[in-house]
């Protein structure tokens, strides 16, 4: 029996989990490749134009897996904790990969995360006990405790906020990043915060519903008067993040703070991409050096 | 208090009348032109949907003819839509220092009646629920009205625009339960004409702004009844409100057949969307058109469900997004392309 799992979307943070889970269960699992051009035409094709990269991805990687493997496992997040939702599209995505290709595993996670993939377990193996252990094992794995990162005085240092399936994978910030560590920033994302710095519900982040909008904007927060500069990157056609950007950049900017504003999608060209990162770093230094 | 509201097709004479029978006197913002919409552009961000610039460019005219207070319906979900009333008081903050926007949450209408409302406008909760049955009973007229008016347009096009002004003044006149009952009765009569019978049906769905809104979707049911296509659509306020009213026993029947194609709503309509195009395929109409905002997240989700469904049930589906950039040559040739492909299906089907 083969599993496989689309290395994009949830699978930068839950990856982890789910290949304990797996391998616990006794399952083999495949892991689609690093996405690439290919990859990422495979999925142009499957969906609409109008939807943001990200979804693009994922549909390119269960392209990439349907033939190799038994089963597509595909968990559909709807919402977390006090029902802080999933985006719109990230919920409709399973369905609509469903409507032609039926292969597929797809838990519905509602805060809880063990019936879904209990079921799956069990579908799997038909084994209710080792589907149960499976999950008591691999729990540990759900928990994501972090400390606090330090900031050094004497480096520059960088906010990227973006999401993880943006930031995790290479074919999309790839550039972004490495054009700032080469330019000797250290580099600041939210997934290096932790938990009690994300979830925080006092302010605006309080009226925020959706669950990755509520960290990024938590994760700005945090970081806007600790690091030199922050760097927005926003996939094209990304609901949530237009909206929540678009405040971002009118706090930034009232308090004066240096922010760039990246919109990604596949046909940004590498060269300007790096060519406003460059005139982005020169800001952040002259004000570095100005302070 | 100057009231205003942004404009929402026909159904902003029934909100007028419901914020006129609260005790507010209403400043409404002129009709949706160019303007508006450059307007609201200027103030937000490129990447958010139509409706925003065009509820913004609303407000922004609504405060320059002398409004200070904003109803702006609100309600956190899965939706952009929820959030725009932050947005708006953010960016009108700037340009009109001194306005009240309130934001009116869909979801919980017992907040709405009891607290919300009362205290807004300081009047008792029986008032509030008197103005919502006459908002319930001129959305009906209105829906009742819509209905004729599609028929009478493709019967007759340019008498139904004639028999269209003087029916809006007689719902705009229409202020108790009796003189609307009456109204609808006057409106049946005057809608009563003859003419060639329409060729051929066609489904309309989509967001409800762009449902209902001729600004937004570059008055397509007027278009599509001038091609000789009678226009089809389960979508009105007075639905949306018996919707969260949780009365609309329809939109049980459209979540079942949705459920085929989406297992879980997406937000927003999504859910509705494929409900109703379902529910018309199996009625046999002949074609279904699709309207939405560019990059709306639950309308693309419904797109592909869309596309599938069209598959299954043989039905011709058009699905368009509109943003600012929309020419409205290109809309119309789509459009007539499509009627004409539907037109040709059907003669060739009947033979």
């Amino acid at each position: 029996m083969k599993v496989g799992i689309p290395r994009a979307l949830l699978y930068y943070r839950y990856g982890n989990f789910w290949n304990r889970f797996f391998s616990e269960l006794g399952v083999e699992v495949i892991l689609s490749p690093k996405t690439d051009k290919t990859i990422l035409e495979k999925g142009l094709g499957k969906v609409s134009s109008e939807v943001c990269l990200p979804i693009k991805v994922i549909c390119g990687h269960i392209e990439e897996l349907k033939d190799k493997v038994d089963f597509v496992f595909l968990p559909r997040l709807v919402y977390l904790g006090d029902k802080l939702y999933a985006c719109p599209k990230m919920i409709g995505i399973v369905d609509i990969v469903g409507l032609n290709f039926s292969a597929l595993l797809r838990p519905k996670i509602k805060n809880d995360f063990f019936l879904p993939h209990f079921q799956v377990g069990l579908a799997l193996t038909h084994n209710p006990m080792k589907s149960f252990l499976a999950y008591q094992r691999a729990k540990e794995e759900l928990k994501f405790s972090k400390t606090i990162p330090d900031f050094p005085s004497d480096q520059p240092k960088i906010g990227l906020i973006s999401h993880f399936y943006n930031l995790g994978d290479d074919f999309i910030a790839h550039d972004i990043i490495a054009t700032f560590r080469k330019n000797g920033f250290l580099i600041y994302t939210k997934e290096d915060l932790p938990p009690t710095i994300l979830e925080n519900s006092k302010g605006f982040a309080g009226k925020i519903r959706w669950i990755y909008e509520r960290e990024l904007y938590n994760a700005f927060n945090y970081y806007l008067d600790k690091i030199d500069g922050i760097c927005n990157i926003i996939s094209f056609g990304c609901g949530p993040d237009s909206l929540v950007g678009e405040i971002m950049a009118d706090k930034a900017k009232t308090l004066n703070r240096p922010f760039l504003q990246l919109i990604i999608d596949e046909h940004t060209g590498r060269a300007g991409l790096i060519t406003r990162l460059e005139a982005f770093i020169e800001l952040v230094k002259k004000r570095i050096v100005a302070n | 208090m100057k009231a205003t509201f942004p404009n929402f097709g026909y159904e902003t004479l029934a909100l007028k009348t419901f914020l006129e029978k609260l005790g507010a006197s209403v400043v409404l913002p002129p009709a949706n032109t160019k303007h508006t919409l450059e307007m609201g552009v200027k103030y937000s961000s490129e990447l958010i949907c139509l409706p925003f610039k065009i509820t913004l460019g609303n407000f922004i005219e609504a405060l320059n003819r002398g409004a200070d207070t904003l109803f702006m319906a609100a309600g956190a979900k899965k939706c952009r839509f929820g959030y725009y009333h932050y947005l708006h008081e953010m960016i009108l903050r700037k340009l009109f220092p001194r306005f009240r926007l309130y934001a009116i949450s869909q979801y919980t209408p017992y907040q709405f009646v009891f607290e919300k409302m009362p205290q807004i406008f300081m009047v008792s909760p029986t008032r509030v629920i008197y103005a919502l049955l006459i908002l319930l009973a001129k959305c009906a007229l209105i829906d009742d009205f819509k209905c004729q008016l599609r028929l009478a347009r493709v019967l007759d096009f340019n008498q139904a625009n004639q028999i269209e002004k003087r029916a809006i003044k007689l719902i705009e006149s229409a202020n108790s339960i009796s003189q609307i009952r009456r109204t609808r009765q006057e409106i049946r009569t005057i809608f009563s004409i003859n003419g060639k019978k329409p060729e051929i049906k066609i489904g309309l769905v989509g967001e409800i702004f762009f449902m209902i809104e001729p600004f937004a979707n570059q008055e397509i049911e007027k278009e599509l009844s001038r091609l000789g296509a009678l226009v089809v659509t389960k979508r009105s306020l007075f639905r949306h409100l018996k919707h969260l009213l949780k009365i609309d026993w329809e939109f049980y029947r459209f979540s079942l057949l949705a459920y085929k194609y989406l297992k879980d709503s997406p937000g927003g309509e999504a859910i509705r969307t494929v409900g109703e195009a379902v529910s018309f395929a199996m009625s046999g109409i002949d074609g279904i058109v699709h309207i939405y905002p560019f990059t709306c997240m639950p309308e693309n989700i419904a797109l592909e469900a869309l596309e599938k469904a069209s598959e299954d049930y043989d039905v011709p589906v058009l699905s368009m997004s509109f943003d600012e950039h929309t020419s409205r040559t290109g809309f119309l040739t789509r459009l007539e392309a499509f009627v004409d492909l539907i037109k040709r299906r059907k003669r060739e089907r009947g033979r």
